[in-house]
């Protein structure tokens, strides 16, 4: 299992679009993975967790993967949010 | 016209019924909730393959966020919890579980003002409406003939209520002209909408609808009930007569004045007796797609069009190839979030043909093939250019070559005309008219463009204004000097006033509902061309709206009133 923090960069925070992309990628891994924010643990498959999240712009997300390919999981996802998501 | 009790229809108010099951069905449940998301999903990729096709990628990617929520992994954990653990029946606890995220995520859908939130209440609907046996949860069930008030209603909805026996239609958004108000009409159900407050039908037993007076009355008095059934018996007694014997349309002093008919289904087609008509002049074809929620192939056009022209039985059918705009693609898509999607605003008529020109092919050659039946006509809708008219002529040309390669039959001299609803193309109507064989003035989306009104208020005031009559004027005299055909098919025709109007500015072919028939027939038999034309300039002097209804008005009550 491996976790790493991240800063959510995009100009509205972790909203439906980058949401969508970042699900996309979670959603490619055989590892489970997960999102850390305020307290809450959420599976960062899901969509709709994802956005009951609500991460604001510039907050510090873990983002946490158990499983076989969790390396290559935590390395891509923190890539991607480092690019914004591919978005902005 | 129509009286009765009402069926307030809350749209999003399922109503899922609260039952427990027995741990032996659980499995039954779990499997149905399967079925229903993979038919959900099938749905949804079809309008994304729609959207991909005939839109564009942005569009086509809001849909991948709906999927993804009709998928998600978290519901399907916490809906199967509930369904294992507590026995409840799947679509309570899919809709207990949804509701949860909706309200949840009220707010932060809603706070990215710029951005495409994902529709919930679709994702919702869809689901529960696979669940449920025949769209139960989700479709408005009447357990006895009433009057359905809600705050929108759709096609479907619409079809569905119709086969009920609806007495009437209601609603807070709508519009005369939207697809509801042209189905309704077709259905002949009287619809009314832009009221404000529809609460305050709700249980109401005594409803009295009035269409033409624009008005419905709660708690009708004893006075006004026996009013309503006079009425209705007066209606009922007048149709049966003019029935019989119509024959030719002339105004009292001989001149023949064409009385078309506008259409969008084949079942309305059917209701049409030939030997008491004299032709379609105007055939919404995009309603095919919006009866079948998708754009049908050419073989499937064919056959729908051929049985027009055949119905008609030698009578002349203008069909008019497809009208899709924001609101005619969004209710074929019948997705809310296009609802609030400017996008669309510009995007209609031939011009989104001419960018999905496949789309025209298709049609005009399904159209050219049954023009070997019978009669047809063929024009294009909301042209604002020569450019679009010059285009669509030269695809109707290569399809026309087509067809002669693989030496299928065809009309070789179908007229084609265009709609004039622009005020574009007024401006350069002289050289279009070198282009065309016809025109029609749609006066519905006319007034909309020259005045600057909204699709969704009432039309009637508008009808009457003197910039609206000048435009058709200018189309009546170019049409006369390039001696090309001209008529009239929007709403205004159907509205004796009005229609004063149009044949005091030379208005001489006019295509109207069904329903009008008999009481426009009827009042051209009374009428004094000659009397009516020095109307026009009145008419042309006028300063506005008002102005003109008074006019018309002051003829009408001199002239037509009793007898005559």
């Amino acid at each position: 299992m491996l976790q790493i923090p991240v800063k959510i960069l995009n100009k509205h925070g972790l909203h439906t679009r980058p949401a969508t992309v970042f699900v996309t990628k979670a959603s490619q891994y055989k590892a489970e993975i997960f999102v850390h924010y305020n307290g809450i643990r959420i599976n960062a498959k899901s969509i709709l967790g994802l956005l009951i999240l609500a991460v604001e712009p510039g907050a510090e997300i873990v983002i946490e993967a158990d499983g076989e390919d969790e390396q290559q999981a935590i390395q891509e996802l923190r890539a991607l949010a480092e690019n914004k998501f591919n978005l902005e | 016209m129509t009286m009765g009790p009402v069926h307030y229809f809350e749209r999003d108010k399922f109503q899922v019924p609260q039952d427990y099951i027995r741990p032996d069905e659980v499995d039954e449940h779990l499997q149905r909730y399967e079925n229903a998301i993979r038919h959900a999903l099938k749905e949804l990729e079809q309008i994304r393959d729609l959207l991909l096709d005939h839109l564009d990628e942005d569009h086509a990617k809001i849909i991948d966020a709906q999927l993804m929520a009709l998928n998600d992994s978290e519901v399907k954990k916490e809906v199967t919890g509930i369904v294992k653990k507590e026995l409840k029946n799947v679509s309570w606890a899919y809709f207990d579980v949804m509701t949860k995220y909706e309200t949840v995520l009220e707010k932060t859908l809603h706070s990215y003002l710029q951005e495409r939130y994902i529709d919930l209440k679709d994702v919702k609907k869809r689901i529960l409406h696979h669940l449920s046996a025949k769209g139960d949860y989700t479709l408005p069930q009447f357990k006895e003939p009433a009057i359905y008030v809600s705050t929108r209603i759709t096609p479907s909805e619409l079809i569905h209520i119709n086969q009920q026996n609806v007495l009437g239609v209601i609603t807070q958004i709508g519009g005369y002209d939207s697809h509801a108000g042209i189905l309704a009409r077709s259905f002949q159900i009287p619809y009314l909408s832009n009221i404000a407050d529809i609460r305050q039908f709700i249980g109401h037993e005594n409803v009295i609808l009035d269409v033409d007076g624009e008005s419905a009355i709660i708690d009708a008095s004893e006075e006004e009930i026996r009013g309503y059934r006079e009425k209705a018996r007066i209606f009922a007694g007048s149709r049966r007569r003019s029935m019989k014997s119509l024959g030719e349309s002339k105004t009292k002093d001989g001149i023949p004045i064409q009385i078309l008919l506008n259409t969008s289904f084949v079942s309305e087609v059917t209701a049409i007796d030939p030997s008491e008509q004299q032709g379609i002049g105007l055939y919404r074809t995009e309603f095919l797609c919006i009866e079948k929620n998708c754009i049908p192939d050419e073989d499937e056009q064919f056959v729908a069009y051929t049985r027009v022209v055949r119905m008609m039985n030698n009578l002349p059918v203008t069909f008019r190839t497809f009208d899709f705009g924001r609101d005619k693609l969004v209710e074929m898509l019948d997705l809310d979030m296009f609802h609030k999607d400017d996008f669309f605003q510009d995007f209609g008529g031939i011009r989104f043909c001419l960018e999905n020109p496949e789309l025209l092919r298709t049609q005009l050659k399904a159209l050219l093939r049954a023009s070997a039946y019978g009669p047809i006509q063929i024009m294009f809708p909301m042209v604002f250019s020569l450019e679009e008219v010059l285009k669509s002529k030269e695809i109707l040309r290569q399809v026309a070559e087509k067809l002669d390669e693989e030496d299928i039959v065809y009309d070789h001299h179908i007229p084609i005309g265009i709609m004039i609803e622009t005020e574009e193309v007024l401006g350069d109507l002289e050289n279009v008219a070198n282009e065309v064989d016809f025109f029609s003035v749609g006066t519905n989306d006319l007034s909309l463009f020259l005045l600057g009104t909204s699709r969704e208020t009432s039309f009637a005031r508008n009808d009457y204004h003197p910039l609206l009559y000048g435009a058709i004027e200018k189309a009546v005299r170019t049409a006369r000097q390039r001696e090309i055909g001209i008529s009239v098919c929007g709403e205004m025709a159907s509205d004796p006033l009005a229609l004063l109007g149009l044949l005091a500015v030379g208005i001489r072919v006019v295509s109207i509902n069904p329903s009008a028939y008999q009481k426009v027939f009827e009042m051209i038999q009374k009428i004094d061309l000659n009397a009516v034309e020095p109307l026009a300039e009145e008419i042309r002097e006028a300063e506005s709206a008002f102005q003109v209804y008074q006019v018309l008005k002051k003829f009408h009550t001199e002239n037509l009133r009793d007898g005559g």
